[in-house]
């Protein structure tokens, strides 16, 4: 999987898990302060995440997400060390 | 202390307004339909449902919606309803004196089974998401609508199957009467599911003879009844002490007069005529009111062989024959928690129409419930008092009196 195929399979799962409108998917959107994501939210994000990419996340790991880019970056990191 | 009800909101397979929903029970129509999809599950013998056909819940906001399973939803637009009927300013209550008071029958069954396919197919809680439990908590109703409408207070989450709504209601008028509250928000929700069929129906009181003709079951009080019709919906009423409403320059719409719920501790499904006997006494003591001043007793009478019989025996052991009495359930079918609220906001409908609505489905009356004055068909009767009754697996009986204003 490609770099643009992760952002665009990302944004699906937020916009169809959250909600999210499609101009608000910005790399450098804050997923709390611009997305409107809170705590329950982002534990939920990560389920979404990894039923999409069949993949586990390090919880430690997902601790430092803050921004859209972070979450592309999280799920490049697993998908490359998977393949 | 004097209770009155100044909102009313419901949700049903009838529609998801008091107007509309008088306006179709009026017109003897039913909400009960087959339901396709459960025919294909194994052991499923009931097939008939009253499903809410349509609703939107998209103008909450998405932290407010997402851990609403569908009996919060339905809650929710519910207690919406009776706020705005009662134009009650939920953040001008004073914090501390009101209570929101609703409950289900369980945490949403559709989200439970969804919880636990995962949790087997998967071999473990991998995967499942935080709003899951969030559905399906038994105070989950009662917390959402706290959430939906802004809510901070009190809050109690009456938990009794069938009588959840009118125990939270008669729950209501005790806490009322004790000053510590000016306002309760009180009702329960259910959604349907094949399962709350087939509770029943483990227990031969589902109906299995009409899958093929939806609309002539449930038949309560009739000789050629077979068991109840599981529905769905949501009942709410505003409750607010005398003071409080005139303080406010409210509009009563009735006044609970008073209730009671008992518990018989005999027999969790086989219900017990002394203890509905007794619960209706009660209720009529605690209100203050003779039995031969009651116009009018909504049955609970789902349908099934041994409640409405025992039910009837009951009510005439209180009222002999002078009574008229009728069954909700042949239109709206049996909505669990919300039965109880919907039955009493459909009670004062008929209050204030002057027209006491009939049993849907009475054909001909089973000779084992025959003592009764059974509405056949509507009448126009000036009606000032009304006793609402409801019972409930595990023994819990209600009766619940309210009066014209």
């Amino acid at each position: 999987m490609n770099k643009q195929e992760i952002i665009q399979a990302v944004n699906q799962a937020l916009m169809q898990g959250f909600e999210i409108p499609t101009h608000k998917l910005l790399p450098q959107a804050n997923l709390f302060a611009d997305l409107g994501l809170d705590s329950l939210d982002a534990v939920d994000m990560v389920v979404l995440l990894e039923d999409r990419f069949q993949m586990k996340v390090d919880g430690e790991r997902v601790q430092s997400v803050r921004t859209l880019q972070d979450v592309y970056d999280l799920v490049g990191e697993v998908a490359s060390r998977r393949s | 202390m004097n209770v009155f009800i100044t909102g009313t909101g419901l949700m049903t397979c009838l529609g998801n307004n008091v107007k509309t929903v008088f306006q179709r029970v009026l017109k003897n129509e039913s909400g009960i339909q087959f339901m396709e999809p459960w025919s294909h599950l194994k052991g499923q013998n009931c097939l008939l449902g009253g499903p809410v056909l349509s609703y939107d819940v998209s103008f909450l906001d998405r932290t407010v919606r997402r851990s609403m399973s569908r009996m919060s939803e339905l809650a929710s637009l519910a207690s919406l309803s009776a706020v705005n009927q009662a134009k009650l300013e939920i953040h001008s209550l004073t914090p501390g004196r009101a209570i929101l008071c609703l409950g289900s029958t369980t945490g949403s069954p559709e989200t439970l089974e969804a919880f636990h396919k995962k949790y087997f197919s998967k071999g473990g809680p991998e995967g499942q998401l935080s709003v899951s439990f969030l559905k399906s908590m038994n105070h989950s109703v009662a917390s959402n609508v706290a959430l939906a409408l802004s809510f901070s207070g009190a809050l109690l989450a009456p938990c009794s199957a069938c009588t959840t709504s009118s125990q939270a209601m008669i729950l209501g008028w005790e806490l009322l009467q004790t000053g510590l509250y000016d306002v309760v928000i009180a009702g329960g929700a259910d959604e349907l599911h094949p399962n709350s069929a087939a509770v029943f129906d483990i227990v031969f009181a589902a109906s299995t003879h009409f899958n093929d003709q939806p609309q002539k079951s449930p038949r309560p009080f009739d000789v050629h009844r077979d068991g109840l019709v599981v529905s769905e919906g949501a009942g709410v009423v505003i409750m607010e002490t005398e003071a409080h409403m005139r303080r406010r320059n409210a509009e009563p719409l009735a006044q609970i007069k008073g209730g009671s719920y008992l518990v018989d501790g005999q027999h969790m499904t086989q219900p017990q005529q002394t203890m509905m006997e007794q619960t209706m006494r009660s209720a009529l003591f605690r209100a203050n009111v003779d039995a031969k001043d009651i116009n009018y007793v909504n049955a609970h009478a789902t349908g099934t062989k041994l409640g409405d019989t025992t039910e009837a025996r009951a009510t005439y052991s209180v009222f002999n024959s002078k009574t008229p009495v009728s069954s909700l359930k042949g239109h709206l079918g049996h909505s669990l928690a919300a039965c109880g609220a919907i039955e009493a906001i459909l009670a004062i409908e008929m209050m204030k129409n002057n027209v006491l609505i009939c049993t849907r489905n009475l054909d001909q009356i089973d000779p084992d419930c025959i003592q009764l004055r059974h509405l056949q068909h509507h009448e126009n009767e000036q009606v000032k008092i009304v006793m609402s009754n409801n019972f409930a697996f595990g023994g819990i009986s209600t009766s619940l009196i309210l009066s014209n204003v």
